[in-house]
């Protein structure tokens, strides 16, 4: 892509409506603050990559944004409403009220985290049919759909035990789509995953990019980043240090501390 | 030893098996419960759950069982000896069943419970679906462990008046002055209710326990 096609990218990106937005975020853990007055937009279909060095804030970040981890200050909004804080203050919101935003906002985490008592379907029907109170009906054909489109029609009635880490991470993939979302956070989701099993779920990843999904990525895999991130966020010590499309921060880093993260990755990895 | 004697002591076995069961039935949910209230630090019920399970702790069963038996009656409480036994054994076993529950909600896998959090389940959904049936599986070990020494701990209550297993054996040795056979007997009847709740454990891990996951 030419500097001036990226740009007009960039360009309709931005004039799509904001699905997610955090503003002025703060958050310390003790004494220790790891977000320091963060501020950021998600555009409907975007695919924000959240990229830095280890405690430089991306999870937390990801965390606050469905409210996991409850932020000192400033703002999270969902398709222009508060979420977590009750509009224009500090005030928490009600548990419920609080329930019924995050179903609308997926999330995939590094480990996995599905129940382990539950079957495949299991694991993907749960919150549609308890939660959203879909039919039984309604919800096994969306999960038997989604796990299809994953590539698990055979593991239905598996249980997460018998599934390997690549497998495991797709279903959570399928639940996560089970509920609809408007966008979904991905925390690290092929940090644990041995090497020859992380291709099989970016590739599940970039289908969805292609699909039009909103995503936000917390990831350690630069070359997702560059082939498929819409903007890329790097992160240092709880700020935001550079953003912008992956070839500008990959080819021609505006800072040097992205510069040298850059640098010392591909030492890493050569 | 008489035909008489078997039975009186398999009589007494019965009542051995009641008080257990009834004790466990109510014990193990309000161990959950006092569980639950520790785990979501209630003000002034989580300090008043410490108190109970640590006192209950350290105190021998017997000791509870004369406590309730003739000491309440000072207070204005008092009842019969069966439900003096049954209120000492459940609140004996429920104070270690806190503990046992406590120990399965502690180490409840935080991303799970984050999972259960970010797909919008309330508070109620989260247990019910997501912790209760974990913890129970968690659990289960333990406190079929805590229903075998609960068993053990019946002969306790014989002291205000119940007469159990081990009671009834005292008889009989004292009657026929052939301690041995009715002591080999009792013990032959604790195995065999530790061995059924030992049995019914098992089963129970096999049932609920997803496949791959043992």
């Amino acid at each position: 892509m030419t500097d001036d096609q990226t740009t007009m990218s960039q360009l309709a990106v931005q004039q799509r409506p904001v699905i997610l937005e955090v503003s002025g975020l703060s958050k310390s853990f003790g004494a220790n603050p790891v977000l320091r007055d963060i501020s950021l937009k998600i555009h409907k279909a975007e695919t924000v990559c959240l990229l830095g060095p280890s405690g430089s804030g991306k999870s937390t970040l990801l965390r606050c944004m469905n409210w996991l981890e409850q932020p000192d200050g400033g703002t999270v909004f969902l398709a222009g409403q508060p979420l977590g804080a009750r509009p224009g203050g500090g005030l928490r919101m009600r548990d419920k009220e609080l329930a019924a935003m995050r179903t609308r906002i997926g999330m995939v985490f590094q480990h996995f985290a599905l129940w382990p008592h539950m079957s495949v379907l299991q694991n993907v029907m749960e919150a549609p049919v308890h939660v959203l109170k879909q039919t039984k009906d309604e919800a096994r054909a969306t999960a038997v759909s989604l796990l299809q489109r994953v590539g698990l029609a055979g593991k239905m009635d598996s249980f997460p035990a018998r599934l390997s880490g690549g497998q495991k991470q797709r279903v959570a993939i399928a639940r996560a789509l089970a509920m609809k979302p408007e966008v979904i956070l991905f925390d690290e989701p092929t940090s644990s995953l041995d090497p020859e099993l992380v291709g099989e779920v970016l590739a599940v990843m970039q289908d969805l990019v292609r699909e039009g999904m909103t995503m936000v990525v917390v990831t350690h895999e630069m070359g997702f980043a560059r082939d498929v991130a819409s903007r890329v966020v790097f992160m240092d010590g709880g700020h935001i240090v550079e953003s912008g499309p992956p070839d500008q921060f990959f080819e021609a880093p505006q800072t040097e501390r992205a510069r040298q993260f850059l640098m010392r990755y591909a030492a890493r990895n050569n | 030893m008489t035909s008489y004697d078997y039975y009186s002591i398999a009589y007494g076995a019965l009542a051995t098996v009641s008080l257990s069961l009834i004790s466990i039935v109510l014990g193990v949910p309000l161990g959950l419960g006092l569980a639950l209230v520790r785990w979501s630090r209630l003000p002034v019920f989580n300090q008043l759950t410490i108190a109970y399970v640590s006192i209950v702790r350290t105190c021998p069963t017997v000791t509870l069982a004369l406590l309730i038996f003739y000491a309440l009656p000072v207070v204005g409480i008092s009842m019969e000896p069966v439900s003096a036994g049954i209120l000492t054994l459940t609140l004996s076993t429920a104070a270690f069943n806190t503990e046992i529950w406590r120990n399965a909600l502690v180490n409840f896998p935080q991303d799970q419970y984050d999972a259960a959090l970010s797909f919008g389940m309330n508070r109620n959904l989260r247990f019910r679906r997501i912790i209760l049936p974990h913890i129970s599986r968690t659990s289960l070990p333990a406190l079929v462990s805590e229903m075998t020494l609960q068993v053990k701990s019946t002969p306790a209550v014989a002291i205000i008046g119940i007469v159990e297993i081990t009671r009834a054996a005292i008889r009989v040795g004292a009657r026929t002055y052939e301690p041995l056979p009715p002591f080999i007997f009792a013990l032959v009847l604790y195995s065999l209710i530790v061995l059924a709740f030992v049995k019914t454990q098992r089963a129970v891990e096999r049932r609920f326990a997803p496949p791959g996951d043992h």
